[in-house]
């Protein structure tokens, strides 16, 4: 736990929060159990929750869709005395044809909820053939970016407010926070950010493509792409580009930090999901974009170009 | 200058109808003459209201305020009249929250969202009560814009806090779903598997019959008699809940300012909350706001704070002060400024 007694309230609590995600983090990741009992509550919520409120998990909607396709008909037959006889049948045959139309409809739905499911499984098997599920946990994520990086990224970059997406432990914003620029970094993971927080670095907790997308219009000067544009596919790399040219105000620096493919590690270039692009792919990209880019050589093992776009 | 006030509906304790009535105090107290007008008036507000459709008989007045929070007949109204015209926005959920619970809710919230656009288009000023809300009306093509929190009393701090075990958590606020209760019984049940005997206390009436019911039935189902609906509570029996929490704790999808964070800060009671819309800003740091809610993360959150003392004492330090930033003094100063310079234009 930390000590308090440099910190002020306000860095106290937000290293607090750093370290309860990343202590729920490494509790996640040490005890199954804990996971699955929390899809269990989630569970016990979309039993209960109109179709639609509770989220679009895949799997929890198939359950909903399965248990919804049934409708059951259960029409009240009987009869008062009298024209018993008559009613009886006329209520009868009413109830014989509601079950006919029901019984044909729940074959319907039910089949169709069936096929969703084998697609669901095919696309499962698809995506563990493709390395699209859990393939990642079998390399470690890609190295961070060295001191030199850092460096080099400094010298394309002078203004902020400016943000680092996969910032990791936050070498890249210690370097342009070291500038006197206004920097936040953002990374998946919360472990990884832990040491920069307690460092006094503003790192958050979210993920990259998001916090990219909520950013308001030219709301900054500066953004840094590192870490999860290593393996990002050419139309994802298009559409982040395409963001990112947004995000950044009239002048605004686009830095991208990612290896070349081609210069991979055999295991690495095998396991990792996404093949990615090399940096004079991202800077083509960026030209596209309408920036004018510049490639700066590195002497970093694993980056050995940093690409940055400047947009007019 | 005469003031024609507006809102949808004025109620006693809804945190909107608490600062109509408060602002229009403060208007009246600028040496301005102010008629109140709602399409809905609580029985207990009957005085202090007139129908918004009684507009014309009472004359013409030099300025139009609108308290824009929902859809509402009041805004067709305002759109056809040609006075000068402030907006004072405290936001609109997103339909999409309510559709799946109560179709017509959204739709309503849908109609508020069209109106806020052609209000925008004819108000001249807009005071938003956080810079969140200030950036919807920014977005919507405004251009003179006030921030100024909601003006509310928050509780008084009580003479002594102890921390109970088993602990108490509170959250106040209206049974809806862009407020995610069922998130905060999800996470009760995990920490009563650790804390048996904590239990959650949810003050607020319901929105939704439909999500209402469903809540009691996610309560009984996983965590039986962790919860207590309390329903809508006098300001004492308020103050005392606030006397009586150990934490905090908002999980809301959507909030435009979320007065009882506030409030709970003030009373001294540590605030964990979920990252979303106006919440971080409210809490300005001085609180824990957490990226994830799902249960795991937030049970880590409430445990490190009824187990950590020294963060405790540093919440409580941090938030009062927090608090005293959005007291009924600072709030008044802020609207003061605003509304000087609204009707220094408008004269």
């Amino acid at each position: 736990m930390t000590d308090p007694s440099n910190l002020d309230a306000a860095a106290y609590i937000a290293l607090a929060r750093a370290e309860i995600e990343a202590d729920a983090e490494r509790l996640r990741r040490q005890d199954p159990e804990l996971a699955r009992r929390e899809r269990e509550l989630e569970r016990a919520w979309v039993d209960v929750a109109p179709p639609g409120a509770a989220g679009e998990q895949r799997e929890l909607l198939l359950d909903r869709a399965e248990r919804l396709s049934m409708i059951d008909v259960d029409a009240p037959i009987g009869s008062r005395p009298g024209v018993r006889h008559v009613k009886g049948a006329i209520r009868k045959g009413t109830y014989w044809y509601l079950r006919y139309v029901t019984d044909q409809m729940n074959a319907l739905t039910n089949v169709l909820v069936r096929l969703l499911r084998r697609l669901d499984d095919r696309l499962t098997e698809v995506e563990g053939t493709f390395g699209l599920g859990d393939a990642d946990a079998l390399i470690d994520p890609p190295a961070q970016p060295s001191r030199a990086v850092s460096q080099a990224i400094a010298t394309v970059v002078n203004e902020g407010p400016a943000v680092v997406l996969s910032c990791g432990e936050g070498s890249v914003v210690a370097a342009l926070q070291d500038r006197g620029l206004s920097v936040v970094g953002v990374d998946r993971d919360p472990l990884r950010i832990l040491e920069g927080v307690k460092s006094g670095l503003d790192l958050r907790v979210g993920d990259p493509r998001r916090h990219l997308g909520d950013l308001a219009e030219h709301s900054i000067r500066t953004l840094v792409l590192v870490g999860f544009v290593e393996d990002l596919a050419p139309a994802a790399a298009w559409n982040l580009v395409m963001e990112a040219r947004t995000a950044v105000s009239a002048g605004g620096v686009v830095v991208v930090v990612a290896s070349d493919p081609a210069e991979r590690e055999p295991v690495e270039r095998d396991l990792r999901q996404g093949r990615g692009l090399a940096p004079v792919t991202w800077a083509h990209l960026l030209e596209r974009a309408g920036a004018e880019t510049q490639q700066l050589e590195v002497n970093d093992p694993r980056y050995r170009t940093v690409v940055s776009g400047r947009f007019g | 200058m005469l003031i024609h006030h507006y809102t949808a509906t004025l109620s006693p304790r809804d945190a909107v109808g608490v600062h109509t009535l408060a602002l229009d105090a403060l208007l009246n107290e600028l040496g301005h003459e102010t008629q109140l007008f709602a399409a809905s008036i609580h029985p207990e507000l009957r005085g202090r209201a007139r129908d918004f459709q009684d507009q014309d008989r009472v004359g013409t007045p030099d300025l139009l305020l609108y308290q824009a929070s929902t859809g509402s007949p009041v805004a067709d109204h305002l759109l056809r009249r040609p006075e000068p015209l402030v907006l004072n926005y405290h936001n609109l959920t997103p339909a999409d929250h309510f559709d799946p619970w109560e179709a017509h809710v959204g739709a309503e919230l849908d109609a508020g969202r069209r109106q806020l656009a052609r209000l925008a288009r004819r108000a001249g000023h807009g005071v938003a009560d956080s810079r969140y809300n200030a950036e919807e009306l920014a977005a919507l093509g405004m251009e003179r814009l006030w921030v100024a929190p909601v003006l509310f009393d928050p509780p008084p701090l009580p003479a002594q806090r102890v921390t109970r075990d088993p602990p108490t958590l509170l959250f106040v606020g209206r049974l809806a779903p862009n407020k995610a209760q069922q998130d905060l019984i999800s996470m009760m049940a995990l920490l009563r598997e650790r804390r048996p005997g904590a239990r959650l206390i949810l003050v607020g009436t319901a929105s939704s019959a439909r999500y209402e019911t469903a809540l009691r039935t996610l309560a009984d189902t996983v965590c039986p008699d962790g919860v207590e609906f309390v329903g809508s509570v006098d300001q004492a029996s308020l103050i005392e809940w606030y006397g009586r929490a150990d934490a905090f704790v908002c999980l809301s999808e959507h909030e435009g300012f979320c007065v009882p964070v506030i409030e709970a800060m003030a009373a001294g009671v540590p605030v964990i909350a979920f990252d979303a819309a106006a919440v971080p800003e409210t809490v300005g740091g001085a609180g824990i706001v957490l990226d994830d809610k799902r249960p795991a993360v937030v049970v880590g959150a409430i445990e490190r704070v009824l187990d950590d003392a020294e963060l405790r004492e540093q919440m409580m330090i941090a938030g009062q002060e927090r608090a005293r930033s959005f007291g009924p003094e600072a709030a008044r100063r802020q609207h003061r400024d605003a509304f000087e310079a609204i009707l220094g234009d408008v004269a």
